[in-house]
């Protein structure tokens, strides 16, 4: 468990210091920077779960209902594990950004179901609210969930116009050198996958880890200039709503040209992905595509023999086997 | 110009007024397809993506069966979640498997203006004029009101009749009635009628009926195919069955925000598409001397999913049993009667049954 101590704390608000819990899955990989660089600003220190472990995975299992999708499961084991190391738990509700702008419903349930499920924990639970249909902003979203810490306004403005700003600049360097990267030579396969999938330590990394080993440049659909691949994926796909599987999708048509194959990874039983992988399949039928559907059940063997035969499929294709 | 042949997948008894408002407003013809049969879940699952919910492979079968009886367009409707994507997918297996026929994916005129919809209309009749379509509209609704409180009074009492089989006949006959109504008037005759019909009809019901409520996602708790006729089963067994869940509710007349205010302690936001609607009634259930909830979903339904956890909880602060059940294109007729009646033995049981009217005072 990262414990992140406060050095920077605010004279009015040292006797009584928040510490925040940070599930260390989900939205977390997207929001890593924002939410801790803000709860930092407003003076409070932030406790980070443990990457994705076993046990993290068979009590996020024990707590979900049986058709929960993997990531979700995931995502409710480390909530476990931050259970009374904290005073709050982050679990914010994001629902839109406009009408065909979405998240997959269970970011819109996220808050209700994990204090369902841990009603009888005795622990509690910060959200904050992003739905732009009903002009609740980012910046809104955070100003609420503020006030509600007791924070008062001018401070919380100012930490999130600071979190926000260390957000871009984050994002512009690792956008940058994931750029860099579709100029390399060799043999580059494009993954399309969510964040939270593919970074997630004990399901997600392992692919990235094991095309690396077999001399393959992963290249990742999801890190990509968000704002043009919306743009794009209407070209493919015009009533899609889902925002990330927009922004993969979209990433997917602005780089088809430069990569060998794609490989899709989806948590079982991914909602969007279930429809959208198969739009993918369709509309990008020049590339070769892999569709990896992870499990908690995956033991990396199988995995490994089908990356294997793909990459020799990828390698055939283009003359170097 | 000939008139255009719309179809559109089957949904309970809705189609009804979706005829109605195809042939009035837009002057088109409608096709009616055969009610949906094994074949139609089989020949939809085959070309279905494979871990879909089931509705996408229902609603695609029957699509398949309106094109063989003679639709050349077919209409999709916009929806909140995975729905609103189904128009666009299903389209482009149609189209691979080499059905000719056009398209109208509301989806794609779903822009939160009303003169985008008039547009997608258009495509159907371009000649269809805006105040034919508001009226049209407005009938439509009737229409559905109707429906929807013929059906609610309908599984409330047909468990209880002397006669086998008299409410199901009027019940069909109602919706004959509808279906083949020219204007309102035949709709408010038909509608008088079945009120008639159904005060008419002896039953025997005892002072306090074992009462179940079903909630559960919109197209499996609703439709009686999808749901193997779920509502029928438990009330023939002799039990008066609610569903909150129907058009007039959820959509007609749904106000969530409200609804919100009496379950907040239960949620906080709208967490999907039902989920407060669902998370109401079940509530309401387990406070208004209900013997039983039955859940039921779609396999991978997932804003059902996510309230499972609140309805166990509900479940445990009004001591009211619930009954999960999951919907996929492999369930037997069978292993859900086995089910139910096991259900129906719990709940039924003196022990449960007479324990309803002091849980009714106790409870929050």
């Amino acid at each position: 468990m990262e414990i992140k101590n406060n050095k920077n704390i605010h004279s009015i608000y040292a006797e009584n210091q928040l510490t925040i819990g940070l599930p260390n899955a989900m939205l977390y990989k997207r929001y890593e920077t924002l939410w801790e660089n803000f709860f930092m600003a407003l003076g409070a220190n932030i406790i980070v779960s443990e990457p994705t472990n076993k046990e993290i995975i068979h009590s996020g299992t024990e707590a979900a209902i049986d058709e929960t999708c993997l990531s979700a499961k995931i995502y409710l084991g480390h909530v476990h594990s931050l259970i009374r190391k904290c005073d709050y738990i982050l679990v914010p509700r994001i629902s839109n950004w406009a009408l065909n702008r979405h998240m997959c419903s269970r970011f819109k349930s996220q808050y209700d179901l994990v204090c369902n499920i841990f009603r009888g924990s005795g622990q509690k639970f910060i959200s904050y609210d992003l739905d732009e249909a009903r002009n609740l902003t980012e910046e809104k979203a955070f100003l609420n969930m503020g006030l509600e810490l007791g924070f008062p306004k001018k401070l919380i403005k100012e930490a999130y116009k600071k979190a926000k700003k260390q957000e871009t600049a984050d994002w512009k360097y690792r956008l940058k050198s994931q750029e860099q990267l579709y100029k390399s030579e060799g043999l580059k396969v494009i993954i399309a996958a969510h964040s939270y999938v593919i970074e997630d330590e004990y399901f997600g990394k392992p692919v990235t880890d094991y095309l690396k080993e077999l001399d393959v440049i992963p290249l990742r659909a999801d890190i990509t200039d968000r704002k043009e691949a919306l743009k794009q994926s209407l070209k493919i796909s015009k009533t899609l709503v889902w925002e990330f599987n927009r922004e993969i999708l979209g990433s997917l048509h602005m780089h088809r040209e430069h990569v060998d194959g794609i490989i899709l990874i989806s948590a079982f039983p991914c909602g969007p992905d279930s429809m959208v992988n198969d739009i993918i399949a369709r509309k990008f039928s020049e590339l070769p595509v892999l569709n990896l559907v992870l499990d908690s059940q995956s033991g990396t063997a199988g995995m490994e023999t089908r990356l294997e035969s793909f990459v020799d499929i990828l390698k055939f294709k283009k003359g170097i086997l | 110009m000939d008139k255009k042949k719309v179809a559109f997948p089957l949904f309970s008894h809705y189609n009804i007024f979706i005829k109605y408002f195809v042939e009035k407003a837009l002057d088109a013809e409608y096709i009616m397809q055969p009610q949906m049969t094994r074949r139609t879940i089989d020949i939809g699952s085959r070309y279905s993506p494979d871990y879909v919910c089931t509705p996408f492979k229902i609603t695609l079968g029957s699509m398949i069966e309106a094109l063989e009886a003679g639709a050349d367009t077919i209409i999709m409707s916009p929806g909140p979640c995975r729905l609103g994507y189904y128009g666009e997918l299903q389209e482009m297996i149609l189209k691979e498997l080499g059905y000719e026929f056009d398209f109208v994916n509301f989806s794609e005129y779903y822009t939160g203006y009303i003169k985008d919809m008039i547009k997608a209309m258009r495509r159907i009749n371009p000649k269809a004029s805006v105040p034919k379509i508001t009226k049209t509209l407005a009938e439509s609704a009737k229409i559905i009101m109707r429906l929807d409180e013929i059906e609610a009074d309908y599984y409330k009492n047909c468990g209880f009749e002397i006669n086998h089989g008299e409410y199901k006949k009027n019940w069909t006959k109602f919706l004959l009635a509808v279906e083949t109504a020219e204007n309102m008037r035949d709709v408010e005759t038909a509608y008088k009628n079945a009120k008639k019909k159904f005060a008419a009809i002896s039953i025997s019901k005892p002072k306090n009926p074992i009462k179940v409520g079903i909630v559960g996602e919109y197209y499996t708790a609703v439709d009686s195919f999808a749901n193997l006729d779920l509502a029928q089963k438990i009330a023939d067994m002799g039990v008066e069955v609610h569903r909150w869940m129907n058009v007039t509710n959820r959509n007609l007349r749904y106000r969530g925000k409200n609804l919100r205010v009496d379950i907040k302690d239960y949620c906080k936001y709208e967490m999907g598409p039902t989920s407060t609607a669902n998370i109401w009634s079940a509530r309401y259930y387990a406070s208004h001397g209900f013997d039983g909830i039955i859940h039921a979903k779609s396999a991978g339904c997932t804003p059902e999913i996510d309230i499972m956890p609140t309805l166990q909880n509900i479940s445990a602060d009004y001591k009211i049993p619930i009954l999960y059940l999951t919907y996929d294109s492999q369930t037997s007729d069978t292993g859900l009667d086995t089910r139910l009646e096991a259900f129906y033995d719990m709940i039924s049981a003196p022990s449960m049954h007479a324990k309803i009217h002091t849980r009714k005072i106790s409870s929050k």
